[in-house]
């Protein structure tokens, strides 16, 4: 019996798990994490604001446009730019006269299809009420100086001759002078509207043909398709597929180092505090490890699904949730599972062998190393999901899982099963040993005081009977 | 192996940490529903023999075991104070004795009100929902007190029980740690306050630098070491024995003036009938008191541990 008892004590950290004290371990991780104002305000909250500030962007800039009203003088050589400006500025007041919203403004506008943007412009402006007066750009313009000085004009926009001619000089420009406290917004369009409206004078002048510029100068459209094997075609974003695969890596690496931080803290507050012999007399390490890592995992499940959904939300609102698909979502949280297990051990470890955060520090900067690959690696791998660095970094723990979700969400090609699966094994069985290793350090490292282990102390634990 | 009988049995257990020898060969057993007292200077190895039994440690060699098995298994029938304290300091109190109380295997229903009847108990009344944090000290050593004995355990390991409590919370615990032992449980407990030991305990082991110097039955510990001494507390009177009176009683071989200028000590020769010297010396003068010198575990503690080396030893990277 006295052997058994022997054999019982060395052969492992406590040999058996009770799970009734894994989930108490674990729901008061939980509890002692997520019900407090930092983790509400800091990692729930905080990205709840942003995203809905984001989100409302759009709303709240196009509902507010800019009222601008007054007189802007046009200084030109004949009058023909302030002729194109006032055209501009005029078509916008009848829009509104005759009921027509800024929608009516951008579809009409003089160079709508020559520079979109300034019709764009226009069309948020909708309470644009500007005069304009010419004046020749060879008079004597003090006066119109001190008005805009005196904030009675809205501008003085002076276009020298030679900006109309053919060959005008590159370096030349036109100058606008405004009052101090005008708007940055109506000084860029009035800006916008002058070089615009420069282009169209010069092209007149020249006998030209704007239309026919117009339709020269307009550039087509692009869609592409993905042809599959079986010959249906795909549509593909190619902004989306870049940002997609990235904002799931990032999902992913927040939800799981934040958890895996917190890991790291409690560890060396238990330890600091010297609560970590209490827990130990009613726990095994393994218990205790355990229901940490499950604890927070909860933790870092609750962050994943909240902007996760908040994400789905945003696409399901852009009707593009066919970009991920069901079968990306699942395997993305097989890859995660993965990842967190792998982060949280190492975290786990670290805090279990040291006393202090600045300890920790240089434990966990070598694997901070290898965790920010994936994100130095990001456009490199998207662009090529298939390709060589990404095949080989995929297969590599502990930043294996993190580089998969890139290759499986980036990927314009399938990749090749046998790798799916292949990183799969490699990476769970990375996991189980980072886990075990975990373990082994842990149930050494919680009890030991002075200074921190050399890496390969740690090993010797990993390694110890 | 009797381990229906043995609540704790170590049987040649050791521990290194590097150079340092922590625990040589121990042998140590425990009886069931005894209360031993293991005694040592610091560094003497105690709280690593400690650990060990709590199996939060590992012998490097020997055999161990607790309560017939190993103590990761018997963890819900073992209750341990560290001789670190520690708590989670932003939790409450209440809230802290709860978890432990739950990991200890207790179930949820009616675990508030025992936690509540324990901090009646230990004389820590409305402290339930303070954070612990905000407790002092010796009230932080009471609860962590309470999180070792809360549910109810068949053995008892107290590291350093009374160390920095206040005498009148000190003997609330002795209280307590008696009744605990009269309800039948086996208690072993470190210390080195032997005044409490010698108070408290059936019996005693003394350790020092690793290794186990004394092991017995207190009465036995201190009869065995009992001076071979007669103590003499003299009448104040013009007519007082002189030393060199006492000195001629047949057996005597010295006198020694005590403490206590009023005492007279006559350390008698190895052959010399005790009861026959006190007889003369009560014939040759008049006195208050006269008695065996009996040994103190104080004394005994002193002697052994200095005949043994003392107890400086080199420090090294050991568990807390």
């Amino acid at each position: 019996m006295m052997e058994n008892a022997t054999r019982a004590i060395t052969s492992a950290s406590g040999s058996g798990v009770r799970l009734s004290r894994v989930l108490t371990i674990a729901w008061r991780e939980f509890r002692h994490t997520v019900f407090t104002k930092g983790f509400i305000i800091g990692a729930l909250a905080f990205p709840m604001v942003m995203f809905g500030v984001i989100g409302l962007m759009p709303f709240l800039l196009s509902d507010r446009p800019t009222p601008v009203h007054g007189t802007l003088v046009v200084a030109d050589e004949d009058g023909s730019v302030a002729e194109a400006m006032e055209s501009a500025f005029a078509m916008d007041r009848t829009d509104r006269a005759t009921g027509g919203g800024p929608a009516d403004a951008h579809t009409r506008g003089p160079f709508e299809e020559f520079d979109p943007d300034a019709a764009d412009a226009l069309a948020h402006l909708a309470r644009v009420n500007i005069t304009v007066k010419r004046v020749d750009i060879k008079d004597d313009l003090t006066a119109h100086r001190t008005q805009v000085q005196a904030g009675e004009l809205l501008g003085l926009v002076e276009v020298p001759a030679a900006l109309l001619s053919k060959a005008s000089p590159e370096d030349l420009a036109i100058t606008l002078l405004v009052p101090t406290d005008s708007p940055a917004k109506t000084t860029a369009l009035i800006e916008r509207v002058a070089r615009d409206a420069t282009v169209v004078a010069r092209v007149e002048r020249h006998g030209g043909d704007l239309a026919a510029t117009r339709a020269l100068l307009r550039r087509p459209e692009a869609s592409t398709s993905r042809l599959s094997d079986e010959g249906d075609a795909a549509r593909e974003d190619t902004k989306f597929r870049f940002i997609l695969p990235g904002a799931f890596m990032m999902l992913m690496w927040i939800a799981a180092f934040t958890s895996a931080n917190q890991l790291l803290t409690t560890t060396i507050e238990e330890k600091s505090s010297k609560v970590i012999e209490v827990l130990l007399s009613a726990a095994s390490p393994l218990e205790l490890l355990t229901g940490k890592i499950l604890g927070q995992s909860a933790v870092s499940a609750l962050m994943l699904s909240t902007y996760g959904v908040a994400g789905l939300f945003g696409l399901a609102l852009a009707a593009m949730t066919d970009l991920v698909p069901l079968s990306t979502i699942l395997l993305f949280l097989v890859w995660f599972v993965m990842g967190y297990l792998m982060v949280a051990a190492i975290m786990t470890a670290v805090g279990s062998a040291v006393s202090d955060l600045r300890e920790a520090q240089s434990l966990v900067q070598p694997a901070m190393i290898v965790m920010m690959v994936p994100l130095i690696l990001w456009l490199p791998i998207t662009e090529n999901p298939t390709g060589w660095l990404a095949t080989i970094a995929g297969f590599i723990p502990p930043c294996g899982p993190f580089v998969m979700v890139l290759r499986t969400t980036g990927a314009v090609e399938p990749i090749p099963a046998w790798q799916v699966v292949a990183a799969l094994g490699v990476n769970a069985a990375g996991t189980l040993l980072l886990v075990w290793a975990a373990a082994r350090i842990f149930r050494v490292g919680v009890l030991m005081q002075g200074k921190p282990p050399s890496p390969r102390e740690l090993i010797r634990w990993a390694r110890a009977r | 192996m009797s381990g229906s009988r043995l609540a704790v049995e170590l049987r040649g257990v050791g521990k290194r940490f590097g150079a340092v020898e922590a625990v040589k060969s121990l042998d140590l057993t425990v009886s069931r529903g005894s209360l031993v007292g293991l005694l040592g200077p610091n560094g003497a190895g105690k709280s690593t023999a400690i650990r060990m039994i709590m199996s939060l440690i590992r012998p490097d060699e020997g055999e161990l075991s607790v309560l017939g098995g190993d103590a990761l298994d018997m963890k819900d029938r073992i209750g341990y104070l560290p001789e670190e304290r520690g708590l989670y300091r932003r939790m409450r109190v209440g809230e802290f004795l709860v978890y432990i109380g739950r990991l200890k295997g207790l179930p949820a229903a009616g675990l508030s009100e025992r936690v509540a009847r324990w901090l009646e108990r230990i004389e820590l009344r409305g402290v339930f929902k303070s954070r612990c944090q905000e407790l002092s000290k010796g009230m932080q050593q009471k609860v962590q007190f309470i999180a070792s004995v809360l549910h109810e355990p068949d053995l008892i390991v107290l590291d350093e029980p009374f160390s920095g409590l206040d005498p009148v919370n000190a003997r609330v615990l002795l209280k307590i740690v008696k009744d605990l032992h009269s309800e039948g449980r086996t208690i072993l407990f470190s210390t080195h306050q032997m005044a409490q030991a010698e108070q408290l305990c059936d019996r005693v082991v003394l350790i020092n630098r690793g290794e186990k110097i004394l092991d017995g039955a207190t009465s036995a510990v201190l009869e065995s070491h009992a001076p071979r001494a007669i103590e003499i507390e003299m009448e104040i009177t013009g007519d007082n024995a002189t030393p060199e009176r006492l000195a001629q009683i047949q057996g005597v071989r010295g006198v020694r003036v005590a403490e206590d200028p009023r005492v007279r000590i006559l350390d008698l020769a190895d052959t010399a009938d005790a009861r026959k010297v006190m007889a003369l010396a009560l014939e040759a003068t008049p006195c208050r008191r006269i008695e065996m010198a009996r040994a103190t575990l104080d004394d005994v503690f002193v002697r052994l541990v200095t005949d043994h080396g003392g107890h400086a030893r080199a420090p090294a990277r050991v568990p807390a």
